[in-house]
């Protein structure tokens, strides 16, 4: 259906767009894999809304070039991200930005929950040597934070993952799933022996 | 700070620089040995400041002078560490010494190595988005529910992206995809379907009707997503195809129960035809077949035989017993 094949747009990095984004050692990114490839093209941005910001790094403002092709966007039912981290206040934080960014955006949320925590416990010797009666108890507590999305364009979501990842505070991971839709290719439409007689059962 | 070096002073010449330059600017060569004039000879401590008393006073924090209308997004940017002169609230956080309150912002290191949100106030996040939101395109409207989009795009791919802090950006879990499909979208005829769900094994889920096939052998996303897709086009037309030696299938091998020609039938039929009076014929099958006891009788043979012993399946088995053998 035409009105299904929606455009996609070339996407430029955000490594300008995000003002004086300093985290040149952030190493994270494993973003989602694009059916094309994204260039990196750092002086085609438009400076326009983003003037009043102070930025650190000095680009040369072009004439904000947005290309869009003619390659179908890649649709995606759902994307569910789940935020790790040690500080539950900390992840308070990441969630309110993340939604209040999804919001801006106009990607439609689905759920915000919070899985339980996990606590992580074991028992070692206090002294280095002899002592067995006298130990110590360390933990390491993992609280988690799960917000679903559905319904977005290949786009949107490579635009909004890479915006969430960029800041994602230190100290925090995160796993994004995504579910891809695609139409059943044309070799499985139709079996490739249908001249052939096949013996009823 | 002694890491200014003397070159900054060059041009204003021999300026009476304070004390907080150490090195002085009539030499161009900055040797150890000869001590300069104008650096006071007290300066026996450690390096750092000079001369006590000549101090240049702390101006006042930056935070006395905001006002509430600026620009915040100009103070932080970026996410940068806690600046307790930087950022006008009265913030306490610690745990109290006895008796007392937190202590305060001002050198205080618990505010510091917590990870801060001030760059990303609401405000901060709608002017970035704002900037971002001529990247975006919009899901088409057409396909508004669930079911309109399994209708058109039965196919769907998964998988994971994993983001964390360590020694190395990839993980090997990254690469593993599950391609899941409804069977019921796919064109199949009977035989095909039932060979497929044969194939298909424990990958297909009865209560779904969804084949899910997991792929991590090979080392790249997009190749396990290949080989998924590979997997499926053979499934489908392997399922079509029909073997010679498929003639040979047992009744052990059917996946559901029929009743037809099964031991049931046979029992039923030649108990009633014992019943009835001899002289009858042959032809009598067919007609006791077409009789309303004999399809209840079958019907609850069969539903016994699929769901198993219950309350309801055994009490309407023992009902139409009774009724076909007239008790």
């Amino acid at each position: 259906m035409a009105a299904l094949m929606t455009l996609g747009r070339e996407f430029f990095s955000l490594t300008g767009m995000l003002a004086g984004i300093s985290h040149l050692g952030r190493k994270g990114s494993c973003v989602c894999r694009c059916h094309r490839k994204c260039p990196t093209i750092r002086s085609h941005l438009p400076l326009t809304s983003s003037s009043c910001f102070h930025t650190a790094t000095v680009f040369s403002s072009t004439a904000s070039s947005i290309t869009v092709t003619e390659e179908p966007d890649s649709l995606l039912q759902k994307v569910s991200l789940l935020v790790k981290g040690h500080d539950r206040a900390v992840l308070d934080s990441y969630e309110f930005f993340a939604t209040t960014a999804a919001k801006e955006l106009g990607i439609t949320l689905d759920k915000v929950h919070e899985p339980p925590k996990i606590m992580e416990r074991f028992t070692l010797l206090k002294s280095v040597h002899i002592f067995k009666k006298h130990r110590v108890q360390y933990e390491m507590r993992t609280h988690y934070r799960c917000i679903e999305l559905s319904h977005i364009t290949g786009c949107t979501a490579q635009v909004y993952l890479e915006y969430i990842q960029r800041n994602l505070p230190e100290g925090v991971a995160m796993q994004v799933t995504k579910t891809a839709m695609e139409k059943v290719p044309e070799h499985i439409l139709e079996p490739m022996w249908k001249d052939e007689p096949s013996a009823a059962q | 700070m002694a890491a200014i070096t003397s070159k900054a002073f060059m041009p204003f010449g021999r300026i009476n620089v304070p004390c907080f330059v150490k090195y002085n600017c009539l030499n161009r060569a900055t040797y150890a040995t000869s001590l300069p004039e104008n650096v006071s000879t007290r300066n026996k401590g450690p390096p750092g400041r000079g001369v006590k008393g000549a101090r240049r006073e702390a101006g006042q924090p930056r935070a006395e002078k905001m006002e509430f209308d600026q620009d915040w997004t100009a103070v932080y940017p970026a996410a940068t560490p806690f600046r307790p002169s930087s950022v006008p609230l009265p913030v306490r956080m610690g745990y109290p010494v006895k008796r007392g309150v937190p202590p305060e912002k001002k050198g205080n290191l618990e505010l510091i190595k917590i990870p801060n949100f001030l760059h990303l106030t609401p405000v901060a996040i709608r002017k970035q988005c704002e900037a971002l939101k001529p990247f975006c395109t919009e899901w088409p409207s057409v396909l508004d529910s669930e079911a309109k989009c399994d209708q058109h795009f039965p196919i769907k791919v998964e998988s994971t992206d994993y983001m964390s802090a360590g020694q190395s950006v990839r993980n090997p879990e990254a690469r593993i995809v599950h391609l899941k499909v409804k069977v019921s979208s796919l064109n199949l005829d009977d035989h095909a379907r039932k060979k497929m769900l044969k194939l298909a094994r424990e990958r297909y889920c009865k209560d779904t009707d969804v084949l899910t096939i997991k792929t991590d052998s090979c080392p790249l996303r997009q190749q396990n997503s290949d080989y998924a897709m590979y997997l499926l086009t053979v499934l489908y037309h392997e399922s079509w195809k029909t073997e010679a030696w498929e003639a040979e299938k047992t009744v052990a091998d059917m996946e559901e129960y029929s009743w037809e020609d099964s031991p049931s039938q046979k029992n039923i039929l030649d108990t009633l035809v014992r019943m009835k009076a001899e002289g009858e014929g042959e032809g009598l099958h067919e007609e006791l077949l077409g009789r309303r006891e004999v399809q209840e009788y079958k019907d609850s043979v069969t539903r016994l035989k699929i769901e198993g012993e219950s309350e309801s399946t055994m009490l309407q088995y023992s009902q139409a017993v009774k009724k076909v053998l007239n008790l």
